[in-house]
């Protein structure tokens, strides 16, 4: 994402680039603000960057912008289309044969997916009357138009994708609802309650849990409640640093408006352009700059949720309390089973004054975890730190763009030269870590000085700043990898954990082995791709991504092959002393593993409140803790 | 095809004589080579020198040497927090106890070095040369080694028969530019100052037989091997039975080290370990003699190397041809699968010993499970055969009787799915006769023809043994050490005819079939290698088998006890039958003991039980009222013993405790 320009409606910004500048505004909002007798900002109201109607924007079959994708040209490379991010619109010469040479595919070979779905194609929706009736006169936005519902029907795993590109969903939302504050809310809860309607709350779509996929034996009717219009930011409390915000608002606006105010939150998941505040919570989600500012336990000051059984709310904002177990540790993670979270008063922070990238190269992937290691022990790591695997180095390496410039190719040349040769590095075994630095130049200036220190004393040698800006620029884009792979015969999803510090390496090799082995055993003809990341760091352990994919031409039912390919390695994870997840939830992919992991008693917890909260099962997308009884 | 080229249909023979029983070795059956055949037409010295330029190596293996080895066990996390527990513990100061700790992992590490191991390889071979006719590998398991090697850690767990086996492995391991592998060993060895030393440079550590509560010295065990296996530095060799069997069969195995490897991977150090059992079956044990006298109870010799030196006069002999076959691995995930759950291990730091009751459990399978493929690529000499027919000849036999009996039995043993190693080229009688006399030491054939045992006198007592009954004894241990060889292909056909055979009724039910066969694996459960759980299903398949072959008569679910008396379950209750009177004396031996005032009998130590019973055996066979002199057998009497207890009809407390032992008597009488 990093350079990427978010076309908001009032143009184009730079959401994060190397030097930031800031708009001089803060003064004059302050004296606004004592005009007011408030100390409360208050901001002016703009439409969402995403539109109502989804698709008109967004890929209804796959990840992204509809403008955004790989393609074959007619050179036969691979080109990103599109303008909005720093590889847009480069062709990238080594990515074909890379796709070739790893992954086994074959330019001949394609599987294309299924034409756009129309009216015909899509489940008629069950039809509650006296819920429509009651709905039609609360005034609130809906509709049941079939591409609407259709597009809410789904997250980003692979198997709802497949679904979307070869197959139908059984169970889609019946009516899409647009509520547009609070009080809206609130009323669709009370009257789904009344005629026992099931809500399953929407925000930015980007669940990879199986989280928002409806129940397919549900037979009440089934509303998709979009938050996408609750987007107001509805004040900044410059006093005590909080902003309150509805929930539908989504990370790119959120941090653009903010900063138009001088202000961030500092949250930066990898879906920041399309996942909204509201799915943060109720997901536990995590962000790239958590070092900095936190993972959104950290950030949230209150949540304001609505239940069938009512609001929960506290009667303060306060930075801590003793008042028995948190209520709100309880909403974060929920996943939409207990209710809406419909306000979120978080945390912000002045705009650093300086971001900087860089990288360091470590001869391989041990020295590098254990450098990360180091860093963590002394606490002196940057905003975010993460260190690819060499598969994941190589790969990188195959997305860069034609070189342009005679100079270019020398300086690359002679980089690689330096690091093979003088350093006597192995290029199939280095390993790259990224680095962001944020804060006032001198902060960012002794931050650097002791990471590279400590890298340093692990064999890691500094990178650049480019090859930084690169890496984070990846994350974004590499969500866009897997449509292209899907059309030459490649599944590949992704999935995280967490783990002691201790099983870091052994966890990433096991799985890695698991992976590929259980390939093997199942007939899959082509080499799969597995590789890994460590992209968070904490105390006591580290957060690790695996990125897996196979050609699977030549065996059946991939999407089967797949899943029981990732539950062997989530099978391995935990048995490496890893989690169930870090921060993509449990959603229904996981909760097998959900009883093992928070042991019985704790899941009956759970289902105690859940049965409390909600004993009509009205949020009933059946995620977490709920069985089918309940 | 040139001219004046031989024509003739066997030109395709090297050495057209299909009698000649030399030329029997040549084959390659069931895929397995010689090794040996090279060996004899190229120079040892520079086969001593060769490269070994293609040994496979773990792929994740990070090269260190031994001494930088000992180090990273000294430094470990799983010694430091023993160390810190022992100080806590004794107020010992941490350096004393490091001290302790170094000088153990002195005697215990190995030091493989490839100078030495060239040397000896140069040695092993000129012995090999010509003490073996041939040495017999399949390439199959050579290749997957190959394989193998590159992707896991491996355990290599050979049958356990004699000291040449673990020689044999390391030879073998040369040869064919596999990894040389580290090797547990006994403390046994340490005695003999030259061969304790080349034995660490070819990759031996040493272990002490016992050190149950020893925690140090445990931990410096279990992290000195682990490490080994977690950096895949070299597969490490050791034997499930825990030492050489001197009976021939399996032992019972053992899960000590089996345990102190597999922890790493129930903690998930390792994504895999996988287990390659090595079948090793040899035409003539060279320590037969040895192991004979050692079941009697004569002590063994101390393992000097002035002793070894001596045993040189053996070496000369002729000790026929080894098959060293590599079985399959077995993968310790898919074996454990379904069984373990190593989540259970996420919330303590992985150094701390602490294996779950059922990773316990699992081990104990896995032995048992190795154990039985260990025997299911045994290779069965002929003169295993011949041994059981000769056990069963007390009176001596005619060689054309012999004979006879051999093809038969080769046949019986063919349809239990054991790999007979019999020349299909060459008549049964050269078979026959190259067997003999490769084992004139224990044969004897009059001049009438009649084959019979003979006496012998081991080269190192200087006294003979006054008793001719023991003399007798330690010749038919030998033999019946050869019968043993065929005893677990014919364990559960076995067991079945000996419940047919004692039946008093006209006809049995299945039920009452099952209930014998199961008492009669109790009993001999020490005897055998069972496998926990499996009971019904060998014996299903065991019935099948002998209905199959004629032997068992099968009418509306019941057996004809009459018609089921025959050749077939005769022969096979009499393979048996020693053990079950060697049990039979046992029990008298305990009936007859005194009791004290409330009529129980005194606690004794298991060995003075065995010896006693032994006693007894000796006078019922002076007495002529038994002839199987396997009854003095120390190794039978104290399986026994242990069934027994195992069955409750004794128990141990601190010391030893017979108890009641009447009601079974009368079944162990019944079956006999």
């Amino acid at each position: 994402m990093a350079d990427a320009n978010e076309p908001g409606p009032e143009g184009k910004r730079h959401l994060v680039s190397n030097n930031v500048s800031y708009p001089a505004i803060k003064s004059i909002n302050l004296e606004e603000c004592r005009a007011e007798k408030s100390y409360k900002l208050t901001v002016e109201q703009k439409p969402s960057s995403i539109p109502k109607r989804r698709q008109e924007l967004l890929k209804w079959n796959g990840w992204g912008y509809r403008d955004s994708k790989f393609v074959v040209n007619k050179n036969g490379h691979v080109e990103f289309t599109g303008e909005r991010y720093r590889l847009s619109n480069t062709v990238m010469p080594a990515l074909r044969d890379w796709m070739i040479n790893t992954v086994g595919i074959s330019l001949e070979h394609q599987q294309p997916a299924q034409p756009e779905l129309t009216a015909a194609d899509i489940v008629a929706p069950i039809v509650n009357e006296g819920f429509l009736e009651d709905m039609q006169r609360t005034g609130i936005s809906f509709t049941d138009d079939p591409q609407d519902r259709l597009f809410r029907a789904h997250g980003h795993t692979l198997h709802e994708v497949f679904i979307l590109r070869e197959g139908k969903f059984k169970r889609i939302p019946d009516l899409v609802l647009w509520p547009v504050s609070h009080k809206q809310v609130q009323t669709v809860v009370e009257l789904c309650s009344k005629h026992n309607v099931v809500i399953i709350p929407f925000g930015g779509g980007t669940s990879v849990s199986g989280a928002l996929e409806c129940p397919e034996n549900e037979k009440r009717m089934i509303v998709s409640l979009d938050t996408s219009q609750m987007t107001k930011i509805l004040w900044i409390d410059e006093k005590n640093l909080t902003a309150c915000f509805e929930c539908g608002i989504v990370g790119q606006d959120l941090e653009r408006r903010l900063a138009e105010k001088g202000y961030c939150t500092g949250h930066e998941p990898d879906s920041i352009e399309f996942s909204s505040v509201g799915g943060w919570v109720a997901t536990r989600a995590s962000g790239m700059k958590k070092n900095i500012y936190g993972n959104i336990e950290d950030l949230v000051v209150h949540v304001k949720v609505v239940t069938p059984r009512g609001v929960i709310s506290r009667n303060c904002q306060v930075p801590r309390i003793s008042a028995g177990p948190d209520i709100q540790q309880f909403i974060l993670g929920s996943e939409g089973t207990l209710g809406v979270v419909t306000e979120v008063i978080m945390k912000i922070r002045p705009l650093p004054e300086c971001q900087k990238y860089g990288s360091v190269v470590f001869p391989n992937f041990e020295k590098g975890v254990d450098c990360l290691r180091e860093i963590s022990r002394q606490r002196s790591a940057p905003a975010s730190i993460r260190l690819m695997d060499n598969e994941q180095f190589q790969f990188g390496h195959a997305l860069n763009p034609e070189v342009k410039s005679v100079l270019a190719s020398f300086v690359e040349g002679f980089k690689k030269l330096y690091i093979t040769r003088i350093k006597g590095f192995d290029l199939q075994n280095i390993s790259v870590a990224t680095l962001l630095f944020e804060g006032t130049k001198e902060e960012v200036a002794n931050q650097e000085k002791r990471v590279y220190e400590i890298a340093a004393q692990f064999g890691g040698i500094p990178g650049g700043e480019e090859n930084g800006l690169r890496g984070y620029m990846l994350t974004y884009v590499i969500a866009y990898i897997r449509d292209i792979g899907f059309d030459y015969y490649i599944v590949a999803e992704s999935f995280e954990t967490s783990v002691p510090w201790d099983r870091v390496l052994d966890l990433c090799r096991n799985v890695k082995d698991r992976l590929i082995r259980e390939c093997k055993e199942r007939g899959v003809q082509f080499p799969p791709y597995a590789t890994c990341r460590v992209t968070q760091m904490y105390d006591a352990g580290a957060c690790v991504y695996f990125y897996f994919g196979f050609n699977y031409r030549g065996v059946g039912n991939p999407v089967k092959l797949y899943e029981d390919i990732e539950m062997c390695a989530r099978e391995e994870i935990l048995a490496n002393g890893g989690s169930i997840s870090h921060h993509h939830g449990v959603g229904k992919v996981r909760k097998r593993w959900l009883g093992q992991t928070i042991s019985e008693p704790g899941l009956g917890m759970l289902r105690a409140v859940k049965q409390y909260l909600d004993p009509k099962n009205i949020f009933g997308n059946n995620n977490l803790m709920i069985d089918s009884k309940l | 095809m040139k001219p004046g080229e031989d024509l003739s249909p066997t030109s395709w023979v090297k050495k057209d004589q299909p009698t000649d029983v030399s030329t029997m070795a040549h084959y390659k059956d069931g895929g397995y080579e010689d090794v040996l055949e090279e060996r004899r037409h190229t120079s040892d010295l520079k086969y001593a020198m060769k490269s070994r330029p293609d040994v496979p190596r773990y792929k994740y293996c990070k090269p260190r040497t031994p001494a930088e080895i000992k180090t990273q066990v000294l430094n470990s996390d799983r010694l430091r927090y023993t160390i810190e527990k022992i100080s806590d513990a004794t107020k010992t100061s941490k350096e004393e106890i490091m001290k302790e700790a170094g000088s153990i992992l002195d005697d215990m590490a190995h030091n493989l070095t490839v100078g030495v191991v060239r040397s000896v390889a140069f040695f092993l071979i000129k012995v090999f040369k010509s003490i073996f006719s041939r040495i017999y590998v399949n390439k199959e398991g050579i290749q997957m080694l190959h394989r193998l090697l590159h992707e896991y850690p491996v355990l290599l767990m050979p049958t356990h028969r004699s000291y040449l086996d673990f020689l044999l492995v390391s030879y073998i391991f040369y040869e064919y530019d596999l990894p040389l592998p580290i090797i547990a060993t006994a403390m046994d060895f340490q005695g003999m100052k030259f061969f304790s030393w080349v034995i660490r440079q070819v990759g031996g550590f040493y272990i002490r037989r016992a050190f149950g509560s020893d925690t140090l010295y445990w931990a410096i065990f279990t992290e000195y091997v682990q490490t080994h296996l977690r950096n895949g530095d070299a597969p490490i060799e050791f034997f499930v039975e825990g030492t050489r069997s001197r009976t021939a069969k399996s032992y019972q195995p053992k899960i000590g080290m089996l345990s102190a490897s597999l922890e790493s991977y129930f903690k998930a150090e390792l994504p895999d370990v996988m287990v390659v059992p090595i079948s090793i079956s040899y035409d003539r044990i060279l320590e037969e003699t040895i192991y004979a006298y050692e079941l009697l109870g004569i002590p063994k010799p101390k393992e000097s190397t002035a002793g070894l030196l001596k045993a040189r006069g053996v070496l000369s002999n002729d000790y026929g041809s080894v098959h060293f076959h590599i079985d399959n691995p077995i993968s310790i995930r898919l074996f454990s699968s379904n069984k373990i759950d190593r989540v259970q291990h996420a919330l303590e730091p992985r150094y701390i010993n602490n294996l779950t009751a059922q990773e316990k459990d699992v081990m104990v399978h896995l032995a048992r499970h190795i154990v039985r493929q260990q025997q299911g690529h045994m290779v069965i000499s002929p003169w295993a055969l011949m041994a059981s027919v000769l056990m069963q000849s007390r009176e001596g036999i005619l060689l054309r009787q012999l004979i006879k009996e051999v093809e038969w039995l080769k046949r019986q043993t063919s349809n239990l799915g054991a790999y007979v190693n019999w020349p299909g080229n060459t008549s049964s009688e050269s078979v026959v006769q190259h067997y003999l006399s490769l084992h004139m030491n224990v044969i004897s054939i009059s001049e009438t023809g009649l084959i019979e045992l003979k006496l012998v006198l081991p080269s190192h007592m200087k006294k003979p043994v006054a008793d001719e009954v023991m003399l007798n004894a330690a010749t038919n241990l030998i033999l019946s050490s050869y019968r043993n060889q065929l005893l677990h292909v014919f364990v559960q056909v076995g067991m079945l005819s000996l419940v047919v055979n004692t039946s008093p009724q006209v006809t049995m039910t299945m039920e009452d079939l099952y209930q014998g066969y199961v008492f009669l694996e109790t009993l001999l459960q020490k005897e055998f290698v069972f496998l926990q759980g499996e009971t019904k299903k060998e014996f299903e398949w065991a019935v099948l088998t002998l209905n199959h072959s004629g032997a068992l008569a099968i009418k509306d679910n019941h057996v004809l006890v009459k018609q089921s008396i025959n050749k077939y379950t005769t022969f096979f209750s009499q393979m048996f039958e020693p053990f079950l009177l060697g049990y039979w004396v046992l029990c008298q031996y305990f009936l007859s003991l005194p009791g004290d005032i409330q009529g129980k009998p005194l606690p004794r130590k298991p060995k003075n039980f065995t010896k006693e019973a032994q006693k007894v055996a000796l006078r019922l066979l002076q007495e002529n009222v038994i002839r199987h002199y396997e009854i003095l057998s120390l190794d039978l009497l104290g399986n026994g013993l242990l069934a027994l207890v195992e069955m409750g009809c004794m128990y141990k407390d601190k010391r030893w405790v017979s108890h009641s032992v009447t009601c079974h008597t009368r079944s162990v009488t019944r079956h006999t």
